[in-house]
């Protein structure tokens, strides 16, 4: 059958709408030249010749970015309000999963307004009107993200300990240092580096990592207020995906005298983002009562197949796989234990709970790591249960030493020998400076000047500056860590410690009306 | 039942089968959409539907909007039609694509001879007023004894609307080829379908191309050549780097040479990867991406680029171009895919969308 007859009027695209509609609303400077104007566009040798080159993949007018942001937000919220209304959160696996959740909101939160704040220096930096648009957009969406996350603090601190302290803990506590210093090593990078760190590979080549098997795992675990905030932000996510990897085929196109330096960058921030990940690992190993996939499972899917791919696509510009990619392969089946041993150790430390794996989880960890974890992993596990059994459960009171680039406790076994611990120096200006790996180790011989500076959680407290104000070392009967734990906010006894015999635990069986021993059946 | 999808603004249609989502249909047609997660989360391949109705199936709320739905968009990695459907896509229009409808021919082989040792040529009588196509388009063709038609390249330029040509190279294994080689004859009644394929010059731009073939990947750029030089009188800067494993696969050999004599503004590169005694080779030695970069000193910088050959051959090319610094925008590549192809396909990223 003959549909039309009549020919409808030719129709625009809509990059061509798009360009009609936004046309001239860009504008070259007059009264100020450009070099002022964008006075930080230049220094890291990235050379730019065109900007028009740029092509913006989104064209979304800021109209219709607040409607979609908005209708977003109405659902979310509908959803947190019946989850709170309906005591959601009785609804998880089990108390301990929560301990995923306070990890992940206590030390995302901040890194998300980090990220806000990068992206709005960005939307300000960059020449070009598309480049700088999405950037600013992008701003907006990180702190929406921050606002959602805060919101699912406040329910979850109704009734679980440890984060009622968040944002005061943020600038102290050890381990929020390492996320901390992630990004703020970021937003104080030109701005180049800034967009292949974040937008290309931590949004781009790592995010799935973060968000597939942790969303999967909070849907698994019932958290559906956390599952729900997954899908809000991963609308978001792919329009930032989208913007690392234009940003890199832009640079990489323009000159090639950017290649070595985009090179560089990815090599950094691979290996950054690696060992920020190292949090995830041990959160899909050893954090959650139900598990979805191994580190090495997840490793295996999302960085050596599809990085591998984009690699592989991104070896046309001549562009190769980052640095010490291998070591992260070798080590995927230790990563997690190494970690999670870590925060077993300094868990009186921390405002988390930690706790050694059942004889169920440790049959899981058996299967998932064959060649590791009977051999090197457990014994360790089993006497600190046989220690735990016995009424001592094994706290590490010292004070462990740094990766001064990472932040990250010298915890991580030698690529090519699991029972070495890998250690790292470099002699810079007559000190001594300690690194967890190669690619740490590499990243500051780079820029010494940068890293020397780096506020070190450990030495800070062994320098004193980790007190309150007024507080003497040097008065008899000096408690340093109870001191050191006013100085986090942290409430000892509560916040911190083994999960087992903890406040959080306590609350759990009440409000489930179990036993301790059928708590430790169902989980 | 099926259900036809015309997308705004190309213009151009495709089916779309019971329980198959737009997106999987129109990659499987060859049309392009853009998309990322293919599971209804992330809203890259969001589609307007102009006309018609859909199914939205499992497209997540945070990705398609109520007031989206409710103007009539829809996500095409998640939606079934059910009705016949007009949607406006994010896509390209192609300045210099023509509308041709594809359309069902009935012919009779005029002509089966040997360009090579592995490759014949196939001439087609067309019956009616033969086929209206663009240069470099292919065709499929039915062959008797075959379950699905097998596609080929036009090797004769436009103006030959009622005798098409085609060059098949004898697949190891391959029933199709095999087949053509083996037992077509002058005589025999044929049907084909077409024009199909994206694979034109863009003459709009009026930048210097470069033909990059091997193989029996020759026939696009054969016609594309012809059909610039000789119907349009086109002046610019056409270079064909043509690689052929030895002289005796090297066909139109003569063809080329002719032309470079009758047009100044054609250059012709022919490569040999391995050359024997016999071939009394004085030209390249090498790829055709190595007869490339050596004939443009590794700068290709301000041409359009258009790939015609096996996978590997048409891999190496990019990288050749795009470490020279001509980039996805100007490459333009028909891959002659087999079925031992397919299985060692690399998996991609999202960072190219056509190359």
């Amino acid at each position: 059958m003959e549909k039309t007859t009549a020919t409808p009027p030719k129709k625009l695209g809509l990059k061509e709408k798009y360009a009609l509609m936004t046309r001239g609303l860009g504008w070259e400077p007059t009264y100020r030249g450009a070099d002022e104007l964008y006075d930080q566009i230049k220094f890291e040798g990235i050379k730019i010749h065109d900007w028009s080159k740029w092509e913006d993949p989104f064209r979304l007018t800021m109209e219709s970015y607040w409607k979609y942001q908005a209708e977003k937000e109405r659902k979310l919220y509908a959803i947190i309000d019946a989850f709170e209304q309906n005591n959601g959160h009785l609804n998880v696996s089990d108390g301990r999963y929560v301990n995923t959740l306070k990890l992940f909101l206590t030390g995302i939160t901040p890194a998300e307004y980090g990220a806000h704040r990068l992206f709005a220096m960005l939307g300000r930096q960059f020449p070009g009107v598309g480049a700088a648009i999405a950037c600013q957009m992008q701003a907006i969406d990180e702190l929406r993200h921050v606002q959602t996350q805060v919101h699912t603090i406040s329910q979850y601190n109704k009734f679980f300990s440890g984060m009622s302290e968040w944002r005061h803990m943020t600038d102290r506590v050890w381990y929020m240092s390492v996320p901390k210093s992630f990004f703020e090593d970021a937003m104080t990078a030109g701005p180049f580096e800034q967009m292949i760190a974040i937008s290309f590979s931590l949004e781009y080549l790592l995010t799935n990592l973060v968000f597939m098997p942790f969303m999967s795992a909070a849907a698994y675990n019932g958290d559906m207020a956390t599952v729900t905030f997954g899908f809000s932000s991963q609308s978001d996510e792919a329009r930032h995906m989208t913007l690392g990897l234009e940003c890199i085929k832009f640079v990489l196109e323009q000159d090639p005298a950017n290649v070595p330096i985009v090179q560089r960058y990815l090599d950094k921030w691979f290996w950054r983002g690696y060992r920020l990940l190292s949090l995830v690992s041990m959160m899909l190993d050893y954090m959650l009562p139900k598990k979805v996939m191994s580190w090495k499972e997840a490793w295996e899917i999302y960085f050596v197949q599809n990085g591998g791919s984009l690699f592989n696509d991104l070896s046309r510009y001549g562009i190769r796989m980052p640095k010490y990619w291998e070591q992260t392969v070798a080590s995927a089946d230790r990563l997690s234990h190494e970690t999670w041993n870590t925060f077993y150790n300094f868990a009186g430390a921390a405002a988390f709970h930690s706790w050694a794996p059942s004889d169920e989880d440790m049959a899981w960890l058996s299967e998932k790591y064959p060649d590791t974890f009977d051999q090197h992993y457990r014994p360790r596990f089993e006497w600190y249960r046989e220690q735990e059994a016995q009424g001592k459960r094994f706290y590490n009171n010292s004070l462990p030493m740094l990766c001064q680039t990472c932040q990250i406790p010298l915890n991580a076994s030698e690529p090519d020998d699991p029972t070495k611990t890998a250690y790292r120096e470099v002699e810079h200006e007559g000190n001594k400076y300690h690194f967890c790996s190669d690619g740490c180790r590499d990243i500051f011989c780079h820029e010494p000047e940068k890293y020397v500076q780096a506020w070190l959680p450990a030495n800070q407290v062994l320098q004193g500056n980790c007190f309150e104000p007024g507080v003497d070392p040097e008065a008899p009967g000096f408690d340093a860590a109870a001191e050191l734990f006013k100085y986090y906010r942290l409430t000892p006894g509560q916040d911190n410690g083994d999960y087992r015999g903890s406040k959080d635990e306590a609350n759990w069986l009440k409000w489930k009306g179990l036993a301790p021993a059928d708590a430790a059946e169902a989980a | 039942m099926a259900y036809q999808v015309t997308v705004q603004p190309l213009g151009v249609s495709f089916e779309v089968e019971d329980d198959q989502t737009l997106l999987d249909a129109a990659l499987r047609s060859g049309i392009y959409l853009p998309h990322a997660c293919c599971h209804g989360l992330c809203a890259t391949c969001k589609v307007q539907v102009v006309d018609g109705e859909i199914e939205h199936g499992a497209a997540s709320p945070f990705a398609l909007m109520d007031v989206e739905r409710d103007e009539g968009k829809c996500l095409a990695c998640c939606a079934t039609p059910v009705s016949d459907l007009v949607i406006e896509a994010d896509v390209d229009e192609d300045a210099d694509a023509r509308s041709i409808p594809l359309r069902d021919f009935s012919g009779t082989v005029q002509e089966v001879f040997d360009l090579s040792p592995t490759i014949k040529g196939v001439r087609i009588a067309v019956d009616g007023g033969g086929m209206d196509f663009q240069a470099g388009q292919y065709v499929n063709v039915d062959l008797p004894g075959l379950e699905h038609p097998r596609a080929f390249s036009l090797a004769s330029p436009p103006a030959d609307a009622n005798l098409l040509e085609l060059n098949v190279r004898l697949v190891h294994g391959g029933k199709g080829t095999t087949y053509i080689h083996k037992d077509l004859k002058a005589g025999d009644p044929i049907r084909v379908s077409g024009p199909l394929g994206r694979f034109f010059v863009r003459k709009s731009d009026r930048q210097p191309v470069i033909f990059m073939a091997g193989g029996s990947g020759l026939s696009s750029p054969k016609a594309m050549i012809q059909d610039m030089l000789e119907t349009d009188g086109d002046d610019r800067r056409i270079t064909l780097i043509y690689g052929a494993r030895n002289r005796a696969e090297l066909y139109y050999h003569d063809l080329f040479v002719g032309l470079t004599e009758r047009f100044s503004n054609f250059t012709y590169v022919p490569a040999l990867s391995e050359p024997t005694e016999a071939c009394n080779w004085e030209g390249f030695t090498g790829f055709v991406h190595d007869a490339a970069k050596a004939h443009f000193d590794n700068d290709f910088r301000d041409h359009k680029a258009y790939l015609c050959g096996p996978p590997v051959m048409v891999e190496a090319c990019i990288r050749t171009l795009m470490q020279g610094r001509l980039f996805e925008r100007d490459i333009y590549t028909e891959r002659f895919v087999t079925a031992a192809d397919g299985n060692k396909a690399v998996a991609r990223s999202p960072l190219f969308k056509k190359i």
